[in-house]
């Protein structure tokens, strides 16, 4: 499998390191994000959405691509009254519970700035 | 916290009704399946969330530019077809500052008649666009008032108000809203329910014919068609009473009936479009109505699941819809008109009614061909007493065993194990077997769009081709139980028997060798240095054709001389007929091999003269270009089609421009002859029935056609003459800058199968 940009050989002259030599903190990271790899995350973005989906593949800008996501948006004033409505109709007691709006969207890619929460299940 | 539903939903990603793309599709869905089951067993559900956001931003800086951290799995390919999220050109969902997620209409507000009736015509004419094949995104589901009775939100019975309507007095225009509007959105979306069921249930291609994409939606469930109809009828009802002028009642209570002929049909199965069709009159009414767009909004696909960006609303005008409503109608009438009683009673003839069919201008849509396929595939038969098995049987039969107690249907009946009816009949039921999914797909591709039947028949050469090596085992079979016929052989070395199965397997694959080929012509893939080649082909192929109808004649000669001196007359009146018929298609694949000779030798002799050239390629070979184009033929077993090396030594560029120009006219001459003994066949003999306009249709287009090869070669010949080149061999003559050819399009030209070159003097 190939990597979307140029290896990252031909960039590392400002580090002065080569391919194989391991620094200590990136293989850790590498490690880290590899095992996350596949898991379901939850991405919060800054317009309020949520983004549920397995991780595929990160880069160092932290965009994220998710596949079988959903979306997930807070209800709106109106959703929350139809739901009170409906409960109180239903004669039912306790709180009343108000889904999120869910649609679901596929393959997604998520840059890395718009994220403000990610989270991860499992 | 999201349900753990994924599974659900990626089952409900399989594509329905492309059941003849097998691989890649089957895979992905496959794998998409199995990654919803892995997600539900690993993470075990909405338990357990972490926030990793300093974590993951942390090991993220620590990639070096460019670096990935992937699945091993994931590829390059599919990451572009991901959805940018926060991108207004892939982002559905996004919503730019200043604007409202929903649009701004409360679809629960009381209208005017005038603007309830522009509703309703506006939803007619996206319907109509629906079924041209855009997606209900972008068509049907931009209706607000649909998208408030399909929201998930929404109960049954679908209202439009989610609270309590019943105990409001309404006044008439919220009456029009609810009660007329409601209905007739109902009725609409119970029909595309219905339309969907028919399309999906027949072949057909996702994408390219149609979209039946729900976007998550679903088409109300708890209410059935013939609810529905009950709520239009209640609509009508209120409408009689109601408090609106006369002419707007009328207009309204016109589009009511619409919906309720519209799903009716849908519901039985009709073929009466025709009174549907008679509905045109709601063009004078629809003047009446007064816009209103803000009813409409493509902002409903923020929240529609899909995974393709956002796409615009279509725009035809309603005149443009009208038209396309009328055409369905008709295309409808007409696919219950070709599939009639009497048509069915001959293969050959059902077989030019579908291909009549699918050359109906403008090309039927999905939902039309979808139609003719249920008629002929969706019960145990073709029509009445006309069961798959009969029509193959009376195929064979036509073609090359007329008379014959081979495919006599009595014989079939036979019981008694040691007659040899009986044993033989089993023998060639075993064959049919094998031979019948082939055989029913010469009638079902047909119904396919124009690229696909010139693909599927593609691969049908090759499935013929084994099918040939089955028929010839059991030719032999048979002939050892009962000996048949036994003439010299043409060349008079030894001798030959029919071979009936044989000949009609392979009638069958050079007749689809040569669609392929004319459709590669309709459908334009030959680039003009190629066609030369390609009706030189063609040509070879309905020589074969014609061989091969020769060699049956001979047999049903022979056959017809032993009836002499039987009493029975039956048989023989049933080879009289085939012999009349064999006699057709002798003449049409003669006037094929002709046509197709005079333009290859035309278009040789442009290449030769350095007119028509293949483009610069300087790495291109020969062979490798011969393999690539054609591929399909070049692994049939059954007489192969000559190689590149027997179509190069059969150019003439060694005769005269004026002696080619002269064989190009002879040969037309030849051609034209054909179709003065085609023109006066009548429906029975030619075996067209039900398609004897498009039978005289079809001869004077070729006939324009042969007067426009002969006039493009007298072009030639003038301008040779004119430089003095007439004399000249071919092959040292050059006009190259003295002519211009142009190639018309498919579409521009006398008959789309034919090509003929435009011949221009190049003016100084």
């Amino acid at each position: 499998m190939h990597s979307i940009r140029t290896s990252p050989l031909s960039r590392q002259r400002g580090n002065g390191m080569a391919d194989g030599e391991a620094n200590p903190h990136s293989v850790q990271a590498v490690q880290y994000l590899d095992d996350l790899l596949n898991k379901t995350l939850h991405l919060h973005i800054t317009d309020g959405r949520m983004f549920v989906g397995q991780l595929k593949c990160t880069d160092n800008e932290r965009n994220i691509i998710l596949a079988m996501t959903h979306e997930y948006r807070q209800p709106s004033q109106a959703d929350v009254k139809l739901a009170a409505e409906r409960h109180e109709k239903g004669g039912f007691a306790g709180n009343v519970k108000v889904d999120m709006r869910k649609r679901f969207l596929g393959l997604v890619v998520v840059p890395g700035q718009y994220i403000e929460k990610m989270e991860v299940e499992g | 916290m999201p349900e753990d539903d994924l599974a659900e939903e990626a089952a409900r990603l399989t594509i329905n009704g492309d059941n003849s793309d097998r691989g890649d599709l089957g895979f992905v869905a496959k794998r998409l399946a199995q990654e919803a089951r892995q997600t539900l067993s690993s993470s075990g559900g909405s338990r357990g969330i972490r926030d990793v956001t300093e974590e993951f931003t942390v090991a993220a800086k620590q990639l070096q530019p460019g670096q990935l951290v992937k699945d091993e799995y994931f590829t390059l390919f599919e990451a572009v077809g991901a959805l940018e999220i926060m991108d207004p050109k892939m982002d559905s969902g996004y919503v730019p500052l200043g604007d409202t997620l929903e649009p701004d209409f409360d679809v629960c507000k009381g209208l005017p008649a005038e603007q309830v009736l522009w509703i309703m015509d506006e939803l007619l004419r996206l319907t109509a666009v629906w079924h041209d094949g855009y997606p209900l995104s972008q068509t049907i589901f931009t209706s607000l008032h649909v998208d408030r009775l399909l929201s998930p939100d929404n109960r049954p019975p679908y209202q439009l108000s989610y609270g309590d309507m019943t105990l409001r007095i309404m006044t008439v225009e919220e009456q029009l809203v609810h009660i007329v509007l409601r209905a007739y959105c109902v009725a609409l979306v119970k029909s595309c329910a219905l339309v969907l069921h028919t399309i999906q249930s027949q072949n057909f291609y996702e994408e390219e014919d149609f979209v039946t994409h729900l976007f998550g939606r679903e088409l109300l469930p708890s209410t059935g068609a013939n609810d529905a109809i009950k709520l239009l009828d209640e609509a009508v009802k209120f409408l009689d009473g109601a408090e609106v002028r006369q002419v707007m009642r009328a207009a309204l209570l016109e589009r009511l009936h619409f919906a309720q002929t519209y799903i009716s049909l849908l519901i039985t199965n009709s073929a009466d479009w025709n009174t549907l069709a008679a509905m045109g009159r709601l063009a004078e009414t629809h003047k009446l109505a007064q816009p209103i767009p803000e009813a409409f909004s493509d902002k409903v696909q923020r929240q529609l699941a899909t995974s393709t960006p956002p796409r615009p609303m279509i725009a035809i005008s309603w005149d443009e819809a009208l038209q396309r409503w009328t055409e369905f109608c008709a295309d409808v009438v007409e696919a219950d008109r070709l599939t009639c009683f009497d048509v069915c009673q001959s293969p050959h003839a059902l077989h030019r009614a579908i291909w009549a069919f699918a050359y109906r201008e403008p090309q039927p849509n999905t939902f039309a061909r979808a139609y003719l396929q249920t008629i002929l595939f969706a019960s145990e038969q073709i029509t009445e007493g006309m069961a798959f098995f009969d029509l193959m049987l009376t195929d064979m039969r036509d073609l090359a065993l007329a008379g014959d107690v081979l495919a006599d249907p009595q014989s079939f009946l036979i019981e008694m194990p040691s007659d040899s009816r009986h044993r033989c009949s089993r023998i060639i039921e075993m064959f049919m077997d094998k031979a019948f999914d082939e055989y029913m797909n010469l009638y079902r591709m047909v119904c396919q769009n124009r690229c696909r039947i010139r693909r599927t028949f593609t691969q049908s050469v090759a499935i013929f081709d084994s099918l040939e090596t089955e028929a010839m085992k059991t030719d032999a079979e048979l002939e050892s139980i009962t000996p048949g016929i036994v003439l010299p052989h043409e060349d008079g070395s030894g001798k030959v028997a029919l071979n009936p199965l044989t000949s009609w397997v392979k009638y069958h694959r050079l007749q689809t060798m040569a669609w392929t080929t004319q459709l590669g012509f309709e459908t334009d893939i030959y680039l003009p240095h190629e066609l030369s080649m390609m009706y030189w082909y063609l040509m070879v192929f309905a020589q074969r054709r014609c061989k091969l109808v020769e060699h049956i004649e001979r047999f049903l000669a022979a056959r017809r001389k032993r009836f002499a001196s039987s009493r029975d007359a039956r048989p023989d009146d049933e080879a009289a007929a085939s012999q009349e018929w064999l006699a057709v298609l002798h003449k049409q694949a003669d006037f094929e091999a002709s046509l197709s000779s005079a333009l290859w030798q035309l278009t040789e002799l442009l290449m030769t003269l350095g007119i028509l050239q293949p483009p610069k390629r300087d790495y291109a070979q020969e062979q490798l270009l011969y393999d690539v184009r054609m591929k399909s033929y070049l692994g049939i077993a059954h007489d192969p089609i000559p190689t590149l090396e027997e179509y190069m030594s059969a150019a003439q560029s060694d005769q005269s421009v004026g002696e080619t120009c002269n064989n190009v006219n002879s040969t037309i001459a030849d051609a034209k002859g054909c179709l003065a003994f085609l023109k006066k066949t009548n429906p029975e003999q030619g075996k067209y029935v039900g398609t004897e306009e498009q039978w005289k249709r079809e001869i004077k287009q070729l006939e324009t056609t042969c007067v426009a090869v002969a006039v493009q070669t007298s072009q030639l010949r003038r301008v040779a003459d004119k430089h003095g080149k007439l004399v000249s061999v071919a092959r040292d003559a050059s006009m190259k800058g003295m002519l211009e050819v142009s190639i018309p399009l498919p579409g521009s030209r006398y008959h789309g199968w034919w090509v003929v070159p435009q011949i221009r003097e190049r003016k100084k």
